[in-house]
């Protein structure tokens, strides 16, 4: 497979940059690269599931046609994402077959005869539980099999792969390696994404670094090693821009807000830190190492298994999201659109929908003064710089950066003593970005405890006073003050499991 | 070369299309109010003698005003983004209730209205302990509860209960104590107000429209969604209950399933209502908006001596036309 100047942008943002990519049969190669640096992106264009703007991708020669994932089916090109898209309830045997041409007798499907290429196939990955089970049954290294098996039965010659040791056992990614190895022998490219490093560095013939959406390095194995991978991932300006005089919180007294070993299932396993009044807390680490989900325990939209939270030295024990709101913890969530915005209300009513208690306009009444609402409205848009045509101008209309900072006003108000804040500057302009922080470190400085999360560690490195790193639901490593550096979260965050537990941790 | 010529076509594109998407906005907000008044103005022209004289106005007024109040109550349903589908099946049981209240219990008439309020109430309370807690979908939840309703109706009693009910009660619906209004219409404005009202100037009506808006920023807002929900179905089980007692009132009996057929005349009130002012948004003066439609249509069809079968065929295209102009609405205030 040849990709030839692939490029694409999303509403003016640049998401693949003249991409040049050769991917040859038999070979196992690793695709790495930051959360946004285009990894998906890329690989959606090859799928057929996005439109690149322009370049080529032609297979053996031929080239294949844009935007239609059937075509890019036709071709051999098979795909297997994190999510595997296996309906549950259909036994491996029929999902292994599923959408593939099926032998058929009297317009019914002959099983017996189709099933001969899928348990061959099944077989060719070592398969050993009866493919009559139903795949709701399976764990998740064997739906891995199952995925497998359904991209050689349509005689794949190119196998994607999302993140495919994400929730396996080592010895079962152990197994999948062995197979991956044992498809590149058999002329089957692979196509490996991977945020675990090492399995990159061990599995892969050659790596290929995508950095902002433009390939910034390619190695065979050998050439590279972890440190160079991640001086490659996070580009070699590190440290450079805006760096800031950061704060080193004095830590005594009680903290405002604290973890003691909280955990949930596979994703957060033991997690403890301690904010501050006064200091900017984040919460780094890659995309799935827990951070997410630490948030949604602490506001109660998931119930936790082990640990508790404590606010002001006490314990907080709180049922729902509502609770939390009542009890002074809120979250500004990571999706703007789909959990914080009322889009076809007016920016006000999205501003003041956390305080309408407040705005009534006899206390003890239901009523809501709409000129209270309009004041606290227009007094915090001028405070946080909310460009907009007014207070009740619709916010769907807003710029991204805007509408972030209305999300942000909803909060300051005086009941709010925890702020968690969930990647505070996605899809925001440069210029907005910076007043957002302002207006964070102004909501720190004012004694609200405040926690960010952000897989941009750029973003950490400026803004944070503190950083704990989490990787896979534990923490591997805390910094504070000069010792927060993009390189050294990048390192935390990559730590593989069996380096956890080392003293790593570096105390202020 | 491509992205520039493709950038050169949607361009041009645009501009035709923007004008054509401003008529259509403009159509989508005000079309109902223009079509309303289109229709006033048509039938006052065809039938002069007829049609625009007080009394007929009063007369379209009160044949709104039932279906006006249970859905203004659906209204609720919709703005905090479920279904009843149960309130014409409410209606007719406690229209059912009331009556046997009074003539096989002998209550006196507010004891047994105050009962049937309550006991509608309930009705929506269920209703809207199976949505929220129970999470069944709102579609099959009321429904389910509906045909149930009319299965205990039927039970309790096959045939129209006429005997034994006082006189005084029909005297609610065919009394006129408002300067010579009739007291449904009376009644109809009371509950819209009030309903208007608290949908729109106090907290719960702000965190209803915020539930309805988007359920899990209203959820991380600090709002206890249920309990919103919940309040929202109690309230249609009141106004349909409402309806029932009026109906029986006019009817002078209590009869099974006599307000089944409420509940489509509701739903397309309140879709056409949608299309009203703001772009596919519930809300109550829209409902308004959407009765009178189909009381001055029903009364027109009707002047003119249409066959009663047109009734539905009006009823049913209308409903399909206002849908279909909300669900346009919406597309393009999502697209803008």
């Amino acid at each position: 497979m040849q990709i030839r100047g692939v490029e694409k942008q999303f509403a003016g943002e640049v998401a693949l940059r003249d991409i040049n990519l050769d991917i040859r049969r038999g070979e196992v190669h690793g695709l790495v690269g930051a959360n946004g640096a285009g990894k998906s992106t890329l690989i959606r264009c090859i799928a057929g599931v996005t439109v690149p703007d322009r370049g080529t991708i032609t297979i053996d020669g031929t080239e294949l046609r844009h935007g239609s994932p059937r075509a890019s089916e036709a071709a051999g090109l098979a795909f297997i994402h994190q999510e595997l898209n296996l309906v549950p309830h259909f036994s491996a045997l029929e999902n292994i077959l599923l959408g593939a041409p099926k032998a058929t007798r009297l317009l019914l499907i002959d099983w017996k005869t189709s099933g001969i290429a899928a348990r061959a196939a099944a077989e060719r990955v070592g398969i050993r539980f009866p493919l009559e089970t139903r795949v709701s049954e399976l764990s998740v290294a064997e739906r891995w099999l199952v995925m497998i098996s359904k991209a050689l039965v349509r005689r794949a010659n190119l196998i994607a792969m999302d993140e495919p040791t994400a929730s396996l056992s080592a010895a079962e990614s152990e197994q999948l390696f062995r197979i991956i190895r044992d498809l590149a022998g058999d002329g089957v490219a692979i196509l490996y994404v991977s945020h675990r490093l090492d399995e990159v560095l061990d599995l892969c013939d050659r790596i290929t670094v995508l950095r902002d959406g433009a390939i910034v390095d390619r190695e065979v194995r050998g050439k590279l090693d972890k440190k160079g991978l991640v001086r490659a991932i996070i580009g070699h300006d590190v440290g450079h821009g805006e760096q800031r005089e950061r704060r080193v919180v004095p830590r005594d007294g009680t903290p405002v807000f604290a973890a003691r070993g909280v955990a949930r299932g596979e994703a957060v396993k033991g997690v403890s830190f301690e904010v501050y009044p006064g200091e900017v807390f984040a919460l780094g680490g890659l995309v799935g190492s827990g951070r997410t989900e630490v948030a949604r325990l602490a506001i109660g939209a998931d119930k936790l298994e082990a640990g508790h939270f404590e606010m002001n030295g006490a314990r907080l024990d709180v049922a729902d999201e509502a609770e939390a709101v009542s009890k002074g913890l809120a979250l500004v969530p990571e999706e703007r659109r789909a959990q914080g915005m009322l889009l076809d209300q007016s920016v006000a009513f999205n501003i003041n929908l956390a305080s309408l208690l407040q705005l009534r306009s006899v206390p003890g009444l239901p009523f809501v003064s709409a000129g209270k609402a309009r004041g606290r409205a227009e007094h915090l848009m001028k405070q946080l710089a909310v460009k907009a045509p007014g207070a009740g101008a619709k916010i769907s209309g807003l710029s991204g950066g805007n509408q972030q900072k209305t999300m942000i006003a909803r909060w300051l108000r005086p009941g709010t003593k925890v702020l968690i804040l969930d990647e505070p500057s996605r899809g925001v302009d440069v210029g907005a970005r910076e007043e957002i922080h302002g207006a964070i470190r102004d909501l720190a400085r004012n004694g609200v405890g405040i926690i960010v999360i952000s897989s941009d560690v750029e973003e950490l490195a400026i803004l944070a006073d503190r950083v704990v790193v989490l990787r896979e639901g534990h923490v591997t490593g805390e910094l504070v003050g000069d010792e927060i550096s993009e390189a050294r979260i990048i390192e935390l965050s990559y730590m593989h499991g069996s380096e956890i537990g080392e003293p790593m941790e570096a105390k202020g | 070369m491509t992205t520039a010529a493709e950038g050169q076509k949607t361009t041009m594109a645009r501009r035709p299309g923007s004008g054509k998407r401003a008529a259509l906005i403009f159509v989508s907000r005000y079309g109902t109010i223009i079509g309303l008044l289109a229709m006033i103005v048509f039938f006052s022209i065809a039938a002069p003698t007829t049609f625009p004289t007080m009394a007929n106005f009063l007369n379209i007024l009160s044949q709104a005003s039932l279906t006006a109040i249970i859905a203004a109550g659906l209204t609720y349903t919709l703005v905090v983004g479920e279904f009843d589908l149960s309130v014409g099946f409410v209606a007719s049981f406690i229209g059912l209730i009331v009556c046997g209240l009074m003539a096989n219990q002998g209550f006196p008439i507010p004891i047994a209205i105050i009962a049937s309020l309550a006991l509608g109430t309930f009705i929506g309370c269920i209703n809207g302990l199976l949505v929220t807690k129970v999470g069944i979908n709102a579609v099959i939840a009321t429904l389910g509860v509906g045909t149930i309703l009319s299965g205990i109706g039927f039970s309790y009693s096959a045939f129209p209960i006429a005997v034994g009910i006082p006189r005084d009660f029909t005297l609610i619906s065919l009394g006129r104590i408002v300067f010579g209004v009739p007291n449904p219409v009376v009644i109809m404005f009371a509950v819209l107000a009030i309903l208007w009202v608290v949908l729109n100037k106090t907290d719960l009506g702000q965190k209803m429209q915020a539930v309805g808006s988007n359920i899990e920023a209203a959820r991380l807002s600090g709002i206890r969604v249920d309990r919103i929900k919940l309040f929202a179905f109690m309230t249609a089980g009141f106004c349909a209950a409402l309806t029932g007692i009026l109906l029986s009132s006019l009817l002078g009996s209590g009869t099974l399933g006599a307000g089944d057929g409420y509940l489509l005349n509701a739903f397309a009130a309140v879709f056409l209502g949608s299309a009203t002012l703001r772009e596919g948004q519930f809300h109550i003066f829209g409902t308004l908006v959407g009765v009178m439609i189909l009381a001055v249509g029903f009364n027109g069809l009707s002047i003119f001596g249409a066959p009663t079968h047109f009734q539905p065929i009006f009823k049913g295209g209308i409903l399909v036309f206002a849908v279909g102009l909300s669900a346009l609405a919406r597309r393009y205030a999502a697209s803008s």
